[in-house]
């Protein structure tokens, strides 16, 4: 692996790396905030480009580092390396209208599934980490946190 | 205000447009600029305002300039840059002056046209490496570092130029001790410096917006070109911070450049110009004269003649420095010429930056048919006995 930095006046840095495969890859990190992803297989000699804004390449760098395991439709695991492999699942819900009207105490959702109801979202107005009083109405999304196993029985318990 | 607040609305037209159809927008200032003043419509009229606020424009062009040139940066690249810089220079200003000689102008004239003709736009380059997704071929570095030893040419031109007025020795005295004092001043102040433009309120604002014009003001006073200081602010400024400064210059020199730009083209008089024809012969040449450049560039850095057609084909537009050097010292004749030089190699730049890939892989093609019935020129020769 070959790794070099240089620096562009008027545009900004650039890191070029070539893989053991020899496939180069070259990430521009721009002056505006932005950052261009070029990569070119050994087969070729055309690049392929993409710009991305810096949330989305905070992202994509997060997927590369690992820190992100299993990206399912609205869930993350999270591993933190340094704790024992400590792996967390973050999932989100949209509450039906079966659950509308009944508290996170009332349904004793941590004590039925280990699982934590840990921010709602409704209407744009976000609660983080809720009371137990706090009571549910249909269409807000909630994140729950947990291992993988009691997310899923957050899912057959409370959701249903 | 009338002229002001037209030439703004049409720049802001203009750039719409150039960003929604990725067409350079320089060129098409100083058209605006042309069509919309005397020599055309007659609605936009020169003040003494609109070339204040123009000005002001270029010195925070010229101060962004020199926050890129970097002590630093520029020491640690010398040898690789040198040799395709040089090569920029002494081929395209030979050409330049060669051609400006040949149209009868007089050596100081000839040497601004000369400039002009070898000064490529860093604004159009840049945004070409951009904007066409250029940054991953090993011909961009190639191309940035170009327009930064171009800069460094500017500078020396711009004393050169300053100092074929009355006292020579005195300019380049005056020029060398501000130099040096806004690079020490700079160097000693470095922390409380790094610390002020590190503030969000809008006291660096403040700062750099009067740095700026104060160094402006200066040298005026003592009669060395205030490019010239504005360019040096830059670059000691760049030992400090690089960033700070450059979004605090931005909105000025965005802004009153389009002004700069579209009074430029307000100011250009067609009258007692060279014919059309030699107009365009000369837009030709100076496109023609980069791709022989360029070519000598990609065999030397790149071993390859693709690479310099690439390198041509982000290089080829003239701009803002040539306009700059026609703004400040050029005649009303160098003005009509250095306006029809940008304004063809503007245009036709941004097509060749556009399609460099497409120009590539023809041109390789072309390479490829040609090898192969080099390779079949034996087997028929093997029929013939």
């Amino acid at each position: 692996m070959d790794f070099h930095q240089l620096s562009l006046p008027g545009i900004g840095t650039k890191y070029e790396l070539e893989t053991d495969e020899k496939d180069i890859i070259s990430v521009v990190y721009m002056e505006n905030g932005n950052v261009q992803i070029y990569t070119r297989s050994r087969a070729g000699d055309d690049y392929c480009s993409a710009e991305l804004n810096a949330m989305e390449a905070r992202r994509l760098g997060n997927v590369l580092t690992g820190a992100i395991i299993e990206a399912e439709q609205e869930g993350v695991e999270i591993s933190f390396s340094a704790l024992c492999d400590l792996r967390i699942s973050v999932h989100t819900y949209i509450i039906r209208k079966n659950l509308s009207g009944k508290s996170i105490g009332e349904m004793n959702i941590r004590s039925r599934t280990g699982a934590t109801v840990i921010a709602v979202s409704r209407g744009g107005k976000n609660t983080v980490n809720p009371r137990p009083s706090y009571v549910f109405e249909a269409g807000d999304t909630v994140v729950v946190i947990g291992e993988a196993d009691q997310i899923k029985l957050f899912e057959k318990e409370i959701l249903g | 205000m009338q002229g002001i607040a037209l030439a703004l609305t049409a720049g802001f037209v203009v750039a719409y447009l150039a960003r929604t159809w990725r067409f350079p927008a320089i060129p098409f200032y100083i058209i605006i600029g042309i069509v919309l003043g005397a020599t055309g419509l007659n609605v936009i009229h020169e003040s003494e305002t609109a070339a204040y606020l123009g000005h002001i424009g270029l010195l925070f062009l010229l101060f962004t300039m020199g926050l890129h040139l970097r002590p630093h940066d520029v020491l640690a690249r010398r040898r690789s840059f040198v040799r395709a810089g040089s090569v920029d220079f002494g081929v395209n200003f030979a050409i330049g002056l060669i051609a400006a000689f040949l149209l009868g102008l007089p050596l100081f004239e000839a040497v601004v046209i000369a400039a002009a003709f070898y000064i490529s736009s860093s604004a159009m380059a840049l945004s070409s490496l951009i904007e066409n997704r250029k940054l991953g071929f090993p011909e961009s570095e190639t191309v940035v570092w170009m327009m930064v030893f171009e800069d460094i040419v500017l500078v020396l031109f711009i004393v050169l130029l300053a100092a074929t007025q009355e006292s020579p020795l005195s300019i380049i005295i005056m020029t060398i001790q501000f130099v040096a004092a806004s690079f020490l001043l700079v160097y000693f102040l470095k922390d409380p410096l790094r610390r002020l433009l590190s503030r969000d309120d809008e006291v660096p604002l403040l700062f750099v917006v009067a740095a700026v014009i104060l160094a402006a003001y200066l040298s005026n006073l003592a009669g060395v070109p205030d490019s010239l200081t504005v360019i040096a602010l830059g670059s000691a400024f760049s030992m400090v911070s690089h960033e700070a400064p450059a979004a605090i210059a931005r909105p000025f020199r965005e802004v009153f450049m389009v002004l700069f730009f579209v009074f430029f083209g307000v100011s250009v008089q067609f009258t007692g110009a060279l014919s059309p024809l030699l107009l365009l012969g000369l837009g030709v040449l100076a496109i023609s004269s980069k791709l022989f450049s360029g070519i000598i560039i990609g065999r030397l850095s790149h071993r390859s003649t693709l690479s310099g057609v690439e390198i041509w084909s982000d290089t080829a537009a003239r701009g803002e420095f040539s306009i700059a050097l026609a703004a400040l010292y050029g005649s009303v004749m160098v003005s009509s010429t250095v306006a029809a030089l940008v304004v063809i190699t503007g245009v036709v730049g941004g097509f060749t930056g556009m399609y460099s890939p497409r120009i590539r892989s023809f041109l390789k093609k072309g390479k490829g048919t040609l090898q192969r019935t080099k390779h079949s020129t034996p087997a028929i020769q093997f029929k013939k006995p």
